[in-house]
C-alpha cells in the first residue's frame, strides 16, 4: 500500500526513477480529454501528484500554474495527477482548482505506483527527451526558486 | 531633387518543392486495410509520428507482413523519407513504382513526387520530364501543386511565356494559383517586365480572402508591385498599390516607408512625413523604421525646417549608436554559446529555452532580432534537422537501455539451455519412447491374436488362469491314464470343473477384451502426446545453440551501431548548432552593417547641415 | 491545410529582403550606395553538413528498424506470437474511450485512448493493442470497449472468442463497427487464420 504523508519528508531516500525514462501512461482528466504522457515528448513536462486531503497541494498547483503562464511559450507542459481513494472528492477538488493545466485522475493509483509516489505533493520535472531529472517531495514557498532554476535549465536544452 | 533609390530585394523564395504536404496516404482505389500491420503503420502516420511509422513500415516489410499493400507502402515510405529530407531514399522508393504493373494513380503520384525531389535538387530538366509523365489528373490538391511546381520549373528556366500560359489555363484550387501568380509576378519584375507583372501581382493583391496565409501573400504582392513602381519612377502608380497593404500586418512598416517615398517622389514632402513619422515611432529594430530615422529629417530638410532636421539627425545618430552596442553584445553572446541570454534580458527575469523551441516569440523588444533570423529558409531547414536529430538521439537512448535488457535475457536463456541441454540430450538418446511404442504394438497384436483365437483363458484373472493351467495339467495327466472307473470319475469331474470355469471365462471375455482395448487406446493418446513433446524437444534442441548464438551476435552488433551513431549524432548536432549560430550571427552582423551605413549618412548629413549653417554659400556649390 | 501553411511560410519568408535595400540618400552629395547583396547561403559548407545529416538520418532509420525487428524476434517469436488489433469503422459520431482485453481470464491490456489516437483510428488506422506469447492450444479472449456516441451517450460492449493457437503467429482483430445498426457501434472479433 502506498503511504501518504503530507508533512515534509525527512532525509528523503534517493528517488528510484531519477535519471531514468519517465514511464508512459494515459489517464482520464477531471475535465477534458484523456491524456497520454508520450504525446508531450519534446516539451518539458512537470508532473505533480496531488490528493484532495493534502493541504499544501493546492498551493503547489497554484505555483505551477504561475510558472506555466510564464514559460508555456517556451515549451512547458504541466500535468497534475490526482491520487485519491474517493473519486468524488477527487473530482470536486480538481474542479475547485483555479489552474489552466489538465488535472488527471488516477483512482486505481496505477500511475502513482509506477512513479513510486511516497509523499504528497510530489512534483517531477521531466526533460524534453522523457527523462526524469528533478523531483520535489512536498512543497513550500522556498522551493519555488529552486524549481524555477531547474525549469529554466531544462527549457534551455 | 534626389530621389531615394530603393532597390527592392525581391528574393521571392519560390514555394519550396521539398515540402511534403500532410496529405492522407494516397486514397488509392481500395484503401481498405487488407493487412492488419499496414493499418498499424497508418495509426502512427495519422498521429504524425513519422519516425515510428517509418520504423514499423520497414520492419513489417522485412517480415513480409504487407503483401496486399506493396504499392501503397512504397508510396507512403517515399513520402515519409521525403519529409525527413532523405531525398535519395525517397527517390529510390518512388522509382520502384514506375512499372506498368503499378496502377496509374500510384504511378502518377510517384512521378509527381520525383518531380518535386529533382526540382529541389536543381535538376530542372528531369523535373520537367517527370511532370510530363503524369497522365490524367491527380486529386485536385496535388494537381494544383503540380501546376504550381511546373510553373516554378518554367520560371527558373526563364520560360516566362509558357508560365504565363500555364497560369491563364489554370484548373482547380486557387490557393496554389495565387502563389504561382505571385512568383511569376516577382520573376517578371526581376526581368524588368513590370507591365507584364502588374496583372498577376494585382490579382493577388486584390484577392478576397480572410485566410491568414493568403492575406500575407496579398500584402507581399502589393508591396512587391508598389516598390517595383517606385523603382521605375512611377510613384503615382505606386501609391494606391501600397495603400492596399494592411496597416498592422507584417509588411506594414515597409509599406509605410514606400508610401512616404511615393509622396516624396511626387514632390510632396509634407505628405511624406505622415507615414514616416508614424513609422519612426515603431520599433527601431526594423529596417524600415531605421530608414525612417533618416528619411524624416531628410523631409524636414526638403521643407527647409533645418532645426528640426538637425534634431532628428542627432536623435538618429544616438539611437543607432545604442542599437549597435546592443547588437555587439548579442553577437558576442552568440559566439560564446549563450545565444539567448543576451537577446532576452530585460527588466523581467525571463530566461527562455533555445529560441528555436519557441512556437511564439516572447513579447520582448529584443526578440525582433529573432524574427528575421527565424524567417530564413536555411535556418528553418537547419532547425528541422536539429530537431530531427535530437529526436533520433532520444530514441537511440531508449534503445540503449532496452538492448541491455535484451542482452541479459539472452544470457539467461543461454544459461538455462546450458542446464537443460544435457537432460534433453539424455532423454533423446534413450529409447524410452520407441521402447514404449514397441510394447504398445506388441500388446495390440497379442490382443488381436487372443480375439481371433477366442482365447478366453488368456484374459482371465490370475486365479482363473492358475486354475485353468492346473486343469490343463490334470487333463494332460489323465490323458495317458488307464480307463478304469476311478479315472473315469476323475475325468468327469474335471470336465465339469473345466466347463464351469470355461463358462465363466467366456461370459466375461467380451467385457474384458473391451477393457483391454480401452487401456491400449488410453495408452495411444498418452503416446501421441509424448510423441509431440518429443518432436518439440528435438526441434528445440536442434535450434537451441544457434538461436541464442544468433541473438547474441545480433545484439552485440546492434549495440555497437547504437554507440557509433550516438557519437555521430552528438557531433553532427554540435555542427548543426554551430551552423545555426553562424546564421544568426551573420544576420545580426548584416543588421549592424546596415546601421553603420545609416549612421555614417546621418553624421554626414548633420555635418553638411552644420557646415552650411556655419558657412552660408555665396552661390550654388 | 497544414501544407499550405508551411508552403506559405516558405513562400513568404524570403531571406531578409531589407538587407538588399540600398539606403535612402539624404541631400548631401554622396552618390547612391549600391546595396550589399544579402550574403549567399554558405554553399560548400552547408552541402557538406547537409549531406552528413542526411547520411546520419538514414543510418539511424535503418538501425531503428533492426532494433525493432530484434526486439520482436526475441520477445515474441513467430511461433508463439499472438497479436490483437483494434479497428474502428464507424462515423465520427463515436469517440472511443477505452478497450480492455482478457486472455484466459487474465487481464492483458487496458488501454485509454487520447483524442489524437481515437482520431487516427477513425481515419482508418489500426491499433496493435497487445502483443504476447501463447502456448499451442485452445484459448479464450474476452474484450470490452467503451466510448461516447451521439448525444454524449455512453456505450459499452463486450465480445468473446475461443480460438486455437497453432504453430505460427496468430492475429486477432477487434472490430468496432456500426454496420448492423447505424450509429450504434458493436463489437466483432475476427480471427485472421
Amino acid at each position: 500500500m502506498l503511504a501518504f504523508a503530507c508533512a515534509a519528508a525527512a532525509a528523503a531516500p534517493p528517488y528510484a526513477l531519477a535519471g531514468r525514462e519517465a514511464p508512459d501512461f494515459a489517464l482520464r482528466a477531471a475535465l477534458g480529454p484523456t491524456l497520454r504522457l508520450s504525446e508531450h515528448r519534446g516539451e518539458v513536462v512537470v508532473l505533480s501528484f496531488w490528493g484532495s486531503h493534502c493541504g499544501p497541494c493546492g498551493a503547489q498547483l497554484a505555483a505551477l500554474n504561475r510558472s506555466l503562464k510564464t514559460y508555456e511559450s517556451a515549451g512547458l507542459t504541466v500535468l497534475g495527477v490526482g491520487v485519491d481513494d474517493d473519486a468524488v472528492r477527487s473530482k470536486e477538488f480538481a474542479a475547485a482548482q483555479p489552474v489552466t493545466f489538465p488535472l488527471l485522475l488516477d483512482p486505481k493509483k496505477a500511475v502513482a505506483r509506477l512513479y513510486r509516489v511516497d509523499n504528497l505533493p510530489m512534483t517531477l520535472l521531466i526533460d524534453r527527451g522523457g527523462t526524469v531529472r528533478f523531483v520535489h517531495r512536498d512543497y513550500d514557498a522556498r522551493s519555488d526558486a529552486l524549481y524555477l532554476d531547474e525549469l529554466r535549465k531544462l527549457l534551455n536544452e | 531633387m534626389r530621389k531615394g533609390l530603393i532597390l527592392l530585394g525581391l528574393a521571392a523564395a519560390l514555394a519550396a518543392g521539398t515540402v511534403l504536404a500532410r496529405q492522407p496516404p494516397e486514397k488509392l482505389p481500395a484503401t481498405r486495410i487488407r493487412d492488419l500491420h499496414y493499418g498499424d503503420v497508418l495509426f502512427y502516420f495519422y498521429q504524425e509520428d513519422d519516425f515510428e511509422a517509418i520504423t514499423r513500415l520497414n520492419a513489417y516489410e522485412h517480415w513480409g507482413l504487407l503483401p496486399h499493400h506493396e504499392a501503397e507502402s512504397q508510396l507512403l515510405l517515399g513520402g515519409l523519407y521525403l519529409s525527413l529530407g532523405l531525398h535519395n531514399e525517397a527517390g529510390a522508393r518512388f522509382e520502384t513504382l514506375l512499372t506498368p504493373t503499378v496502377p496509374t494513380g500510384v504511378r502518377n503520384r510517384a512521378w509527381f513526387y520525383l518531380a518535386k525531389i529533382w526540382y529541389a535538387r536543381g535538376y530542372l530538366d528531369k523535373a520537367e520530364h517527370a511532370i510530363r509523365q503524369v497522365q490524367g489528373a491527380l486529386p485536385p490538391e496535388l494537381d494544383a501543386e503540380k501546376q504550381h511546381l511546373f510553373a516554378n520549373i518554367l520560371m527558373r528556366q526563364g520560360r516566362f511565356d509558357e508560365a504565363v500560359q500555364l497560369l491563364l489555363h489554370w484548373k482547380g484550387p486557387l490557393d496554389w494559383m495565387a502563389y504561382a501568380q505571385f512568383n511569376l509576378g516577382v520573376a517578371l519584375v526581376r526581368e524588368g517586365k513590370l507591365a507584364e507583372a502588374d496583372p498577376f501581382l494585382t490579382q493577388v493583391g486584390t484577392l478576397k480572402t480572410t485566410r491568414a496565409e493568403l492575406l500575407a501573400l496579398k500584402d507581399r504582392a502589393n508591396l512587391a508591385l508598389g516598390f517595383a513602381y517606385l523603382q521605375s519612377n512611377q510613384p503615382a502608380k505606386a501609391k494606391p498599390v501600397l495603400e492596399r497593404v494592411r496597416l498592422n500586418g507584417p509588411y506594414s512598416n515597409k509599406a509605410l516607408l514606400g508610401a512616404g517615398w511615393a509622396e516624396a517622389a511626387l514632390g510632396d514632402y509634407s505628405q511624406a512625413l505622415s507615414p514616416w513619422m508614424e513609422l519612426r515611432n515603431r520599433n527601431l529594430l526594423d529596417a524600415a523604421v531605421q530608414e525612417s530615422y533618416l528619411s524624416v529629417p531628410y523631409a524636414f530638410g526638403k521643407l527647409n525646417a533645418s532645426a528640426q532636421a538637425a534634431e532628428y539627425y542627432e536623435s538618429a545618430v544616438k539611437s543607432f549608436d545604442d542599437e549597435s552596442a546592443k547588437l555587439d553584445e548579442a553577437i558576442g553572446r552568440i559566439r560564446s554559446g549563450h545565444m539567448l541570454d543576451a537577446l532576452l534580458t530585460s527588466e523581467k527575469d525571463t530566461h527562455y529555452g533555445w529560441f528555436w523551441q519557441l512556437t511564439t516569440l516572447p513579447d520582448a523588444p529584443e526578440s525582433r532580432y529573432l524574427y528575421a533570423v527565424l524567417a530564413g529558409h536555411d535556418f528553418q531547414e537547419g532547425l528541422k534537422n536539429y530537431r530531427d536529430l535530437a529526436y533520433m538521439g532520444r530514441t537511440l537512448d531508449r534503445w540503449g537501455d532496452s538492448i541491455e535488457a535484451f542482452g541479459d535475457m539472452v544470457d539467461t536463456r543461454e544459461k538455462a539451455y546450458a542446464q537443460r541441454l544435457p537432460r534433453a540430450d539424455a532423454l533423446l538418446a534413450s529409447d524410452s519412447l520407441t521402447d514404449k511404442q514397441h510394447r504398445r504394438d506388441e500388446m495390440t497384436s497379442r490382443l488381436n491374436t487372443i480375439e481371433s483365437g477366442a482365447e478366453v483363458a488368456a484374459l482371465g484373472s490370475p486365479q482363473e488362469r492358475e486354475q485353468w493351467a492346473q486343469i490343463q495339467k490334470l487333463e494332460a495327466a489323465l490323458a495317458g491314464a488307464s480307463d478304469n472307473e476311478e479315472n473315469a470319475a476323475l475325468r468327469d469331474r474335471l470336465r465339469l470343473v473345466k466347463g464351469v470355469l470355461y463358462f465363466r471365462l467366456n461370459a466375461a471375455f467380451k467385457g474384458r477384451l473391451w477393457q483391454e482395448r480401452r487401456t491400449v487406446r488410453d495408452l495411444d493418446a498418452a503416446l501421441a502426446e509424448a510423441q509431440i513433446r518429443w518432436i518439440r524437444v528435438e526441434k528445440a534442441r536442434k535450434s537451441a545453440p544457434t538461436s541464442t548464438g544468433d541473438f547474441a551476435q545480433r545484439i552485440a552488433s546492434l549495440r555497437q551501431r547504437i554507440d557509433a551513431l550516438q557519437a555521430r549524432l552528438a557531433s553532427v548536432r554540435e555542427k548543426q548548432n554551430g551552423y545555426l549560430a553562424d546564421l544568426a550571427v551573420r544576420e545580426l552582423e548584416a543588421q549592424k552593417d546596415r546601421l553603420a551605413t545609416y549612421q555614417i549618412q546621418a553624421r554626414y548629413a548633420l555635418a553638411s547641415m552644420y557646415d552650411r549653417a556655419a558657412n552660408p554659400p555665396e552661390g550654388k556649390p | 491545410m497544414r501544407f499550405l501553411t508551411l508552403a506559405a511560410a516558405l513562400a513568404v519568408l524570403a531571406s531578409p529582403t531589407w538587407a538588399q535595400d540600398a539606403v535612402a540618400q539624404p541631400p548631401a552629395a554622396t552618390p547612391a550606395v549600391a546595396p550589399a547583396a544579402a550574403p549567399a547561403a554558405p554553399a560548400t559548407d552547408t552541402r557538406g553538413l547537409d549531406q552528413e545529416v542526411q547520411d546520419l538520418k538514414k543510418d539511424v532509420v535503418d538501425l531503428n528498424r533492426d532494433l525493432f525487428v530484434l526486439e520482436e524476434d526475441l520477445l515474441f517469436p513467430a511461433n508463439t506470437q499472438v497479436a490483437v488489433f483494434v479497428s474502428l469503422d464507424v462515423g465520427d459520431f463515436f469517440a472511443l474511450d477505452s478497450v480492455e482485453l482478457k486472455i484466459d481470464q487474465k487481464e492483458v491490456a487496458n488501454y485509454l485512448y487520447t483524442p489524437r489516437e481515437a482520431e487516427a483510428l477513425l481515419k482508418g488506422g489500426v491499433h496493435r493493442l497487445y502483443l504476447g506469447n501463447l502456448k499451442v492450444g485452445s484459448h479464450e479472449l474476452v474484450a470490452l470497449f467503451s466510448g461516447k456516441g451521439p448525444n454524449e451517450r455512453d456505450y459499452q460492449r463486450g465480445a468473446t472468442l475461443k480460438f486455437d493457437k497453432g504453430i505460427g503467429a496468430k492475429y486477432l482483430e477487434l472490430k468496432i463497427n456500426d454496420r448492423q445498426r447505424k450509429q450504434q457501434p458493436e463489437f466483432e472479433i475476427k480471427d485472421w487464420e
